[in-house]
């Protein structure tokens, strides 16, 4: 009998560097121990492991165009992550996939793109902006919108400096709230605010929303009020339990889906009337 | 072709079945139920009330090594067992729920765990005047091959070329004998049916659901007796440098079956769990299978201590 290659063995990658993102995430560059490439495209994740602590689901922040080495932002959250944080350059860590379903990115290429993140929801979207930043012949105007509690908590700074300065990205960002001393420049008020500023072409336009669950209803009814409305136009990427990442655990449902396997990338219209989806 | 099996030839069957696979038989307990256990020899007990524990765990155990590391990244998998194994005396509830679960596990992506025991394995099914008080079986045909029990003979019916060679040189059997039985194929119950079009109109008021969570006192008994329920979560244990990964049988009617790290849980009430157990198994699964998830095997509500295991919860439902 040929049993086929185990669904659930981690492959062996070397962690090359880290950097701290914020008080609470930081970033991570991995490559493959046998140094090939990932093979993943934007909105994929990997199950990350570490012996004695299992595995945890993270996106791929780094777009596959890249190269081999492949970059995670991780929040500090439970056991596994905090033991992650502790992590020196050299060390071994496991992972399984990638896994999910991606981005969309044919659908994407049409017209002009509103990439909408909160808080950690900025990891999965970078890959997309790093993948528009280096293929820009193939999308049209990409706005950016990012929110975060405060200043402090804005992952990925050095990467909004840069895409602040393109001339090809529009990047805003928005906090909830601004402390008095603080040399921050951008917004402050929710992400739906600052969308019904912004000023956009809402023919061939799609969205894309990652974010934490109390985001999505206004962020929304706001695209919708805006004139995203109709099917195909906006694309979300659903949090949930995973434990394998393949179908399989049943942790992740979503009524009949897995958001593991069905996800965790879906146009709005797959799971808005799904019970418990949004 | 159908054959006739003497006592003897039933032992001769069961040692020929022993040499090349471990086979496990029901034995009756001192408390009267049967569990599938290792043939000690004899005759097995073919008659009598269904097997108390899913068969389905010989595939899916409560507790399942998947893979040793180290520290170093290095990944060790289990071997598979020497001898694959044969179960015999399945009814046609427990081959439905082996077939289901071969479905969900073996589709693409291949769940390599679940092969590792499932591969080359030989299911003997049982149908005929086997049921409790010599009630009778619905036949049981998604096996290798099915003993049919009929008034004074033990009849052979192989369903696979494996169950041919076993049954190779026994005695032909005349298939009128099978005329002594009803032979009707099994239905699932017609509450079942109804309540699971019910909940596919989405014609089940909340309120149900909240009567019914307020009796569920969450030991997640419904799931670990159920032979579909396929949920599992992962356990490492730890000594010095070589960590064991294993997956354990997991239940949806836990709290934190759904709880993310960052506090969200989409099943966070015990009303919107117990609808999850009912409408996974009657309208997910048929969206993703085309088959209900429940096979009627009456596990659940025999184990549910309050009374609102699958088929109790369905005839309540389609009452109102
Ligand atoms: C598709 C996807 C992508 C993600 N991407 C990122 C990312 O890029 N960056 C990031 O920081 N985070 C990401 N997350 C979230 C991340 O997976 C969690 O923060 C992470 O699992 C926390 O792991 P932990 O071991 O540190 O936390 P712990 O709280 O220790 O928990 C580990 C896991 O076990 C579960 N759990 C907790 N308690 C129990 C219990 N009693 N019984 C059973 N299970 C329990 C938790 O819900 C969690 O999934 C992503 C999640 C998903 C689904
Ligand atoms: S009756 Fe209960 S235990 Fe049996 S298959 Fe249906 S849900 Fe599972
Ligand atoms: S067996 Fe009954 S009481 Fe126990 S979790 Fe299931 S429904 Fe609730
Ligand atoms: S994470 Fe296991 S089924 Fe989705």
């Amino acid at each position: 009998m040929t049993i086929p290659a185990s669904l659930y063995a981690p492959r062996p990658c070397r962690l090359l560097e880290t950097s701290d993102l914020t008080p609470q995430e930081k970033l991570f560059r991995l490559q493959l121990a046998d140094d090939t490439s990932l093979g993943h495209q934007p909105g994929q994740f990997i199950q990350l492991s570490l012996p004695g602590l299992t595995e945890a689901p993270i996106s791929i922040a780094s777009s596959p165009t890249r190269g081999p080495v492949f970059e995670l932002g991780v929040r500090r959250a439970g056991r596994l992550t905090s033991a992650l944080h502790q992590l020196a350059p050299g060390a071994t860590i496991g992972i399984r996939g990638p896994f999910g379903r991606p981005f969309q990115l044919d659908a994407l290429r049409s017209g002009p793109l509103l990439l909408i993140a909160g808080g950690c929801g900025l990891a999965p979207l970078r890959s997309l902006i790093q993948y528009c930043q280096d293929r820009p012949e193939e999308f049209g105007a990409v706005h950016i919108l990012y929110g975060a509690r405060s200043p402090a908590d804005l992952m990925f700074k050095d990467d909004l400096a840069v895409w602040q300065r393109s001339d090809r990205l529009d990047c805003r960002t928005t906090v909830d709230r601004t402390p008095a001393a603080s040399c921050y420049d951008g917004d402050t008020g929710l992400l739906p605010e600052l969308l019904s500023r912004l000023d956009f072409d809402p023919t061939d336009c799609r969205a894309v929303l990652v974010g934490p669950p109390p985001m999505y209803r206004p962020v929304i009814a706001e695209l919708r009020r805006l004139g995203l409305d109709g099917d195909r136009r906006i694309m979300l990427s659903l949090e949930r339990q995973m434990r394998c990442g393949v179908g399989k655990c049943g942790h992740c449902s979503i009524e009949h889906l897995s958001c593991c396997s069905d996800g965790p990338v879906f146009w709005l219209e797959e799971v808005e009337n799904l019970r418990g989806a949004l | 072709m159908l054959k006739q099996l003497a006592e003897k030839d039933l032992l001769r069957l069961l040692e020929r079945i022993a040499t090349r696979r471990r086979l496990l038989t029901p034995q009756r307990q001192s408390d009267g139920s049967r569990l599938l256990l290792p043939w000690p020899g004899g005759l097995p007990e073919l008659v009598g009330t269904p097997l108390q524990r899913k068969p389905t765990e010989i595939f899916f155990p409560q507790l399942e090594l998947l893979m040793e590391l180290d520290n170093s990244g290095d990944v060790r998998l289990p071997v598979p067992a020497d001898k694959p194994v044969a179960l015999l005396g399945l009814d046609h509830f427990d081959l439905a729920a082996i077939a289901f679960l071969d479905r969900f596990f073996l589709s693409r992506p291949t769940d390599d765990a679940y092969l590792r025991r499932r591969h080359d394995a030989l299911l003997v099914g049982l149908s005929g005047l086997a049921g409790p008080q010599g009630a009778t079986l619905p036949p049981a045909e998604t096996c290798d091959l099915e003993l049919i029990l009929v008034p004074d003979k033990l009849l052979a019916r192989p369903h696979a070329k494996l169950g041919e060679e076993l049954l190779a040189g026994f005695t032909a059997a005349d298939p009128t004998a099978l005329r002594a039985i009803d032979r009707s194929p099994a239905e699932r119950p017609a509450t079942l049916l109804a309540a699971a079009r019910l909940l596919q109109e989405d014609q089940v008021p909340e309120a149900f659901w909240e009567e019914i969570a307020a009796r569920c006192i969450a030991c997640g008994g419904c799931n670990f007796a159920c032979p579909t329920c396929n949920c599992f979560g992962v356990q490492d244990r730890t000594f010095g440098n070589r960590t064991e990964r294993s997956r354990l049988w997991d239940s949806c009617q836990l709290d934190a079956f759904m709880r993310e790290a960052g506090g969200h849980n989409p099943l966070g009430t015990e009303t919107l769990r117990t609808r999850r157990r009912v409408y996974h198994k009657l309208v997910a699964d048929p969206l993703r299978w085309g088959e209900l998830g429940c096979v009627a095997c009456g596990r659940c509500d025999r184990a549910c201590p309050t009374g609102i295991g699958m088929l109790a919860l369905c005839e309540d439902l389609v009452r109102r």
